[in-house]
């Protein structure tokens, strides 16, 4: 497979599994601000953290509140993280390889992106943000659906679950940062973090593996080392490893794929989380970022 | 009148399209504005688009499709169909010749000066062998017909002939929106185009090519309008779609960037234009082709198709030229017509032309798409001696011919079926011997009484059915 097109499928699944994320975090926030008693900053600031934009927002609007928030993390077109950026990203990258996506992918990708580039501030406010949520969330795994559903297990398909589990491990590392740098009072720390667990679904098999009380290092324990849970940090390395080790076994990225792998496999939460959670997390992105510049160097510069 | 390619003069209906206007009187009247809305959606979502150039937004428009197809018979189509294998037979020898001995140019069938100062000319091909002797390995003949037996050639296209991704998704629509029409009629299959092509690519890999020859698809890019013809061409025949920064040139050959590491080409079937193929040989400026692609083709290590220099072959003032190709190489009259062509350069038909502008057609050699032409019924006052201004300042690059009466087809408009002018691109295989699938890209002017057909004016597209024999 040509390197560009392996770098192309990469980025289409990337930048969806993106807007996925940060749809689901959208939503999280957007909960937590119709709860009452969390004022707009603690509910609103932390999407921007998460998705990197806090800079350019602080820039354009000013001051933080829900609206702008969503304007600027939904439809700013300037804002290359925005979800409708990140759907288009991802619809560009699919146009530039769809000679090898299955004619059931690229409709699905091509039929989203049909739909969201009409998305503007009234339509936004007529479908709601929950409805718009869900239908970002029904699009991104869609999507991914055909793929597990259409494609020849073959290179094509091992670099797009790359592009999924990398970013969705960096989007969890990302979030759990965030949550663990806010100093609320304990009803919104409650509040918080049942609503990211609800934001990805988890609610549910944390209540089964917890009970009903949500406890900040219980959901890190969930979202870090659970190796069955779709949304942890151990999950999605496990599946990164293994596309790695069927692509290229004495591959760099291989190993330090399976580096932070291990970590994820043996280590224990109290050793991972010595210095906090915050740090732990930091030191997961950095790594989870050379990754990615070592995957570029072992498939995509062939010269 | 224009000819109509379904009812006779006499109001009957002509043979090819009984079995149809059966089925159209028994179909309910909201059945095709039902099927051509279907159509235009599911064309959306599968984006067979062609994108518009200038637009920031990259906006991608549909090409209108009509869903009343034009139909051939089995005889008609034999005549199409043999009329354009002896052109580009005529042609593809006029290439080997002028790149090697000039046997035409010696002749004098053919002035010097048309072919070596040409634009399209290219010394570099000079003496250079191509592999079996094939220089057009993908032809579109545009034709036209004015009454039932007579076929004209309005161009012959044989750089990179667009359109085929329509013709075979044209026909894939037809066959979901109308399943009945297809039980009915027994129309000759089209599908096989993208593996003969894919056969012919590979039997001209370069003679020194070890083992299996790899063939890619050269494209500019996502940017380009045809590039959704690019990607399906090769999706369909299962090849790379590269761009010039996929590729490079090394130890005397081209090379794919792989994720294996690279990967040798021998044969690339580009839609890129010969002046962008290779930045150290023509265009420096160019980012779409890959540096050092030129000496690699002369020493044999890859092959191009179509070849090099192809372009000298189908300007407008070489076409003129076409039917003395036919008799001089292949010793056979012209099946097929070509369209009483004026040269503005000479000067009796220089004046003939200035005197009848309202009643011609007038043609840049090098013009394509439609633009840089005055339709002279069509144009007003002034128009026209802004054209005589233009002529009498280049008279060279000018062709002038009689606005012919292109046949009509039967096609949905607003107002409901009215008759459209249409032309017919049917696209030649060049291998051991030329081959076309039975049909073509039929295009439409849907503008009442327009006779421009191209898409980047607003024509539209239809199925083109031959028969295989009369419709049960």
């Amino acid at each position: 497979m040509l390197s560009r097109t392996a770098d192309h499928l990469y980025w289409l699944t990337r930048y969806l599994e993106r807007a996925e994320n940060l749809a689901r975090v959208l939503d999280a926030a957007n909960h937590l601000s119709l709860s009452g008693g969390v004022d707009a900053v603690s509910c609103w600031a932390p999407v921007l953290a998460i998705s990197g934009g806090t800079e350019a927002y602080d820039r354009k609007y000013g001051a933080v509140n829900g609206i702008d928030v969503i304007s600027h993390a939904v439809l700013d077109w300037s804002n290359g993280s925005g979800v409708l950026s990140c759907l288009k990203a991802a619809r560009e990258n699919a146009h530039a390889v769809r000679s090898v996506l299955p004619t059931e992918l690229w409709q699905a990708i091509n039929a989203m992106w049909l739909e969201a580039r009409t998305l503007d501030g009234p339509a936004l406010r007529q479908r709601g943000l929950i409805g718009f949520g869900e239908w970002v969330r029904e699009r991104s795994q869609l999507v991914r659906g055909i793929a597990l559903g259409t494609m020849r297990r073959g290179e094509p398909y091992h670099f797009m679950r790359l592009g999924t589990f990398l970013e969705r491990a960096d989007d969890i590392a990302r979030i759990l940062q965030v949550m663990d740098d806010r100093r609320d009072a304990e009803a919104a720390r409650q509040l918080r973090w049942a609503g990211i667990l609800r934001g990805f679904d988890a609610l549910q098999p944390y209540r089964a593996a917890y009970g009903s009380d949500v406890v900040p290092s219980r959901v890190a324990r969930l979202m870090i080392l659970d190796a069955e849970q779709p949304r942890s940090l151990h999950f999605c390395m496990d599946i990164v490893h293994n596309h790695l080790e069927t692509l290229c076994p004495p591959c760099e990225g291989t190993r330090l794929a399976g580096a932070i792998h291990s970590s994820l496999r043996f280590g224990r939460l109290e050793d991972l989380l010595a210095d906090g959670l915050a740090p732990y997390c930091a030191r997961f992105v950095a790594d989870a970022n050379r990754l990615c510049n070592q995957l570029h160097v072992d498939f995509l510069m062939a010269s | 009148m224009a000819f109509d390619e379904m009812k006779s003069p006499d109001g009957g209906v002509r043979a090819p399209y009984r079995a149809y206007e059966h089925w159209l009187l028994s179909a309910a009247p909201e059945t095709l504005p039902a099927k051509h809305a279907q159509a235009d959606e599911l064309f959306r979502r599968l984006g067979i688009t062609f994108a518009v150039y200038g637009d920031e937004e990259g906006t991608e428009r549909l090409i209108p499709f009509d869903p009343i197809p034009r139909i051939l018979s089995r005889s008609e189509w034999r005549t199409l169909s043999d009329g354009c294998c002896q052109r580009v037979r005529a042609l593809n020898a006029f290439l080997k010749d002028i790149y090697h001995g000039q046997e035409i140019l010696k002749a004098g069938v053919i002035p010097r000066e048309q072919v070596l100062v040409n634009r399209y000319y290219r010394p570099e091909m000079q003496g250079l062998d191509v592999a079996r002797d094939v220089y057009v390995h993908i032809a579109g003949v545009d034709v036209v017909r004015t009454a039932p037996g007579e076929f004209h050639v309005l161009e012959d296209n044989l750089r990179s002939p667009s359109g085929v991704s329509y013709m075979l998704e044209n026909r894939a629509m037809m066959m979901r929106l109308f399943p009945e029409l297809f039980a009915r009629h027994r129309v000759a299959p089209v599908e096989a185009y993208p593996e003969r092509l894919l056969a012919n690519l590979r039997a001209v890999a370069p003679p020194a090519c070890p083992g299996e020859p790899t063939v890619v698809l050269l494209t500019p890019g996502y940017y380009n309008s045809a590039y959704f013809e690019h990607a399906f061409l090769a999706e369909q025949m299962g090849i790379e779609l590269v761009e010039g920064r996929d590729l490079f040139v090394d130890e005397g050959r081209v090379w794919m960037r792989t994720t294996r590491g690279p990967k040798r080409v021998d044969v690339i079937y580009r839609r890129i234009d010969d002046e962008f193929l290779d930045p150290l040989a023509f265009r420096p400026d160019s980012a779409l082709g890959v540096p050092g692609l030129l000496s690699v083709y002369r020493a044999g290590g890859v092959t191009l198709a179509n070849a090099i220099g192809t372009g000298v072959a189908d300007d407008k003032a070489t076409y003129l030229f076409v039917p003395e190709m036919i008799r001089f190489y292949l010793g056979e009259e012209p099946i097929l017509a070509n369209v009483r062509t004026w040269r503005l350069s000479k000067p009796d038909d220089r004046r003939y032309v200035l005197e009848h502008l309202p009643e011609l057609v007038v043609k840049e050699v090098h013009g394509s798409g439609g633009y840089g032409m005055l339709v002279g019924p069509a144009a007003s006052q002034k128009e026209i001696e802004d054209f005589r201004t233009r002529i009498l300042a280049h008279p060279e690059v000018y062709i002038a011919q009689p606005t012919l009466a292109l046949s009509t087809c039967p096609t949905l408009v607003e107002q409901g079926i009215a008759p459209r002018h249409v032309d017919l691109r049917p696209y030649v295989l060049m291998g051991e011997r030329p081959v076309l699938v039975p049909g073509g890209l039929t295009r439409v002017a849907l503008r009442e009484g327009s006779l421009v057909v191209n898409s980047s004016q607003g024509g539209g597209t239809k199925d083109t059915w031959v028969l295989e024999d009369d419709p049960c």
